[in-house]
């Protein structure tokens, strides 16, 4: 288990982290969410030392994190990088050398995840003639070759195309459903709402909101009613104070109690053709702006 | 995995990585072949040592010929004589490049060009010993006597160094030494410039970085290229050695084996004392076509002391600016080796100067370990030396 025990740090006169307190569990894929500058990649470096805290401590497993640690971690920061001109095979077992591994199995196991995504056959090219897409596979292999406890992948869906997206997040649960501890940074909701279990929401240093996702969303009285209508808008306004977002024959209503929703649905099949409904509790993102703002 | 076992795990990539280079096959082979020609081509085309064509044709006295061997080995000029049966045959023969020199008569040098000054001393003084011979025996002199007299006495040539008691040898092996030293300083102190400015704008250093510690990546890179460097010299060295060796042209110097370990161990020195600080000047450039413009002082630095060092040594290897600049740290790999080949210094002069060198060395570790890991996550605008030393301001 990776904790974050009110880890600061400053830099001048900007704390980038402040208090930074939140745990990611083995077998789960947590999500890291916030605002640019929030300070995700800096909690991120803290985990392998490359920021040091001012204050407060990183531990794996109930105890601070030593360099042999670090070895069972695997980390693909948000400044992709890669020796361009070195072979990839090459280049990838001695990444996995310096986390002490042995060099025969750190061959068999690069050709394994070369394989597993599609680079085998340019295993002995040089990495700056791959695309930009592959590069960002080779670096995610360099985070999986020394068979990382613990996986910190700072947005790593960043730049993928649709496609690579999927493939990378079946990559990350399946890794999830082996044991392995899974810490991700992203701006794509949607995205951290499909995979993760967990969530961490941090703004300007400090942990705004930290859980289960499914029990955050539920834990939240709001509910939200979609509706999608045929004919001329009516005034939504009517319905009394909600919060909405209208949008050409759609909108969106925050609903606070059970009374709220079959006022709404009256309204809405009064004054529309109605299409479809749908009543959730709010998405990861109405939690997120909703904490972020705030 | 020990922070040992990753700095040579990290020395060993750079030596791999940086011998496929084409640019580094290209700098040894070109290195080598400049070496072996500036020592082989002389060699070829010296024609000092050997022997040189003598014609004689005419009237010649008998003994010529024998008297013309004797002089030319006793001037350091050997002699090939060759009888020619008319002078016409033998102006042949000089114009064909046959001959050297032609004899006419015992009385008339003929020459292709101007004169060979060594050879027509020696020829005009076989020609007038010939002629003392004659005379003797005319005058009724016992010919063996004459001959006696008449024997040559080697004399030989000197060159004086500028020491008392040391050669121009001594004095040309300590510049040749302390030269290379500071060229592969530069050359290979540039590699570890370039190679940290690289790392850091490829980004690849913050992968690398949660794997290893800062030490072990500057050090690992500083030793592999050195490795490098080194192993480059000694082939150069080698090669140097065979073809002196296989056209006979250079006299080697008269170094002795103690003062070379010297050398080495001050090339090691010298090597790691630079390419430190041309690390941590690395790790300060955003993009890596500014390293060189970064680390430009380092380099100033490095040419001053090799000139500091250099006059200091020529004016007096034993005056105090030598003494002072063959223990400070940064002259010191300059200094010391050229003071010992000129027995100016003792070995335990150099191996206290040495252990100096160690300390500042293991300070210098230190501190462009400190700049280096400061400066090396740092994006975005170029650093100064102060900012880094004092560590980030921004965070991510």
């Amino acid at each position: 288990m990776l904790r974050f025990d009110a880890a600061t740090r400053r830099f001048g006169e900007l704390t980038a982290l402040d208090g930074c307190t939140f745990t990611a569990e083995p077998g789960r894929i947590t999500g890291f969410l916030g605002p640019n500058g929030a300070g995700k990649t800096t909690a991120m470096r803290a985990v392998f030392g490359l920021v040091s805290l001012d204050s407060g401590e990183v531990t794996w497993n109930g105890s601070p994190i030593t360099g042999g640690q670090r070895a069972r971690f695997g980390y693909m920061p948000e400044e992709r990088g890669l020796y361009p001109r070195m072979r990839i095979r090459e280049q990838l077992v001695y990444l996995g050398r310096l986390c002490g591994r042995a060099r025969t199995d750190l061959i068999a196991r690069t050709d394994h995840w070369l394989e597993r995504l599609g680079l085998l056959d340019r295993a002995d090219d040089r990495v700056d003639m791959l695309s930009h897409g592959n590069q960002q596979r080779v670096q995610l292999i360099a985070a999986l070759v020394n068979e990382p406890e613990l996986l910190v992948l700072d947005e790593p869906f960043a730049g993928l195309d649709p496609l690579a997206m999927i493939a990378m997040g079946e990559l990350l649960v399946e890794l999830a459903a082996t044991g392995v501890t899974v810490l991700f940074s992203s701006h794509q909701l949607d995205l951290v709402e499909d995979l993760c279990q967990d969530v961490v929401i941090i703004n300007r240093g400090s942990v705004v909101l930290a859980g289960q996702l499914d029990a955050l969303r539920s834990a939240t009285p709001e509910r939200v009613l979609e509706i999608a209508f045929r004919g001329v808008p009516p005034d939504w306004s009517r319905l009394g104070p909600v919060t909405m977002r209208e949008s050409p024959g759609r909108v969106r209503l925050e609903l606070r109690s059970e009374e709220d929703l079959n006022r709404a649905i009256v309204f809405a099949s009064a004054e529309t053709e109605l299409l479809s409904l749908s009543y959730a509790p709010p998405s990861l993102g109405d939690l997120f702006s909703r904490v972020v703002v705030s | 995995m020990s922070e040992l076992s990753a700095t040579w795990l990290v020395a060993l990539r750079e030596m791999r990585e940086r011998s496929r280079t084409r640019a580094f096959q290209l700098g040894v082979g070109v290195m080598l072949l400049v070496v072996v020609a500036m020592i082989a081509v002389p060699g070829l085309l010296d024609g000092q040592d050997e022997a040189r064509r003598v014609g004689v044709t005419g009237s010649t006295p008998s003994p010529l010929a024998g008297i013309l061997a004797a002089q030319g080995d006793a001037a350091g000029v050997p002699v090939v004589v060759r009888e020619f049966p008319t002078t016409a045959s033998g102006e042949e023969a000089l114009r064909g490049e046959d001959l050297d020199v032609l004899l006419v008569d015992g009385r008339r040098l003929e020459w292709r060009g101007n004169p060979d000054e060594e050879l027509q001393a020696a020829v005009a003084a076989a020609v007038q010993i010939v002629a003392i011979q004659e005379r003797a025996a005319a005058a009724g002199l016992d010919p063996e006597t004459v001959r006696e007299l008449l024997g040559p006495v080697p004399v030989e040539n000197v060159r004086i160094g500028v020491v008392a008691g040391r050669s121009v040898d001594d004095e040309v092996a300590a510049l040749v030494m302390s030269t290379i030293l500071m060229m592969t300083i530069f050359i290979y102190g540039s590699l570890v410039l370039t190679g940290v400015a690289e790392e850091k704008s490829s980004r690849v250093i913050e992968v690398l970085l949660a794997r290893v510690p800062v030490r072990s990546l500057l050090v690992g890179k500083v030793l592999g290229i050195g490795l490098l460097g080194f192993a480059q010299l000694l082939v150069t060295a080698l090669a140097a050695l065979a073809t002196s060796l296989a056209v006979d042209s250079l006299e080697l110097p008269s170094v002795s084996g103690g003062v070379l370990v010297w050398v080495v161990v001050w090339f090691v020195l010298g090597y790691a004392l630079y390419a430190m600080v041309y690390g941590a000047f690395g790790s300060l450039a955003s993009r890596s076509e500014d390293a060189q413009s970064i680390a430009g002082p380092v380099g100033y630095v490095l040419i001053a002391a090799f000139w500091a060092s250099f006059l200091a040594i020529s004016g007096n290897p034993d005056g105090v600016w030598s003494q002072v600049l063959s223990f400070f740290p940064a002259t010191a790999p300059m200094t010391m080796p050229s003071r010992l080949a000129l027995g100016a210094a003792t070995s335990w002069e150099s191996l206290l100067a040495a252990c100096l060198t160690l300390a500042a060395l293991a300070a210098l570790v230190a501190a462009a370990g400190r700049v280096y890991g400061n400066a090396v996550l740092h994006l975005g605008a170029t650093l100064g030396l102060r900012e880094a030393w004092k560590g980030p301001r921004h965070g991510g």
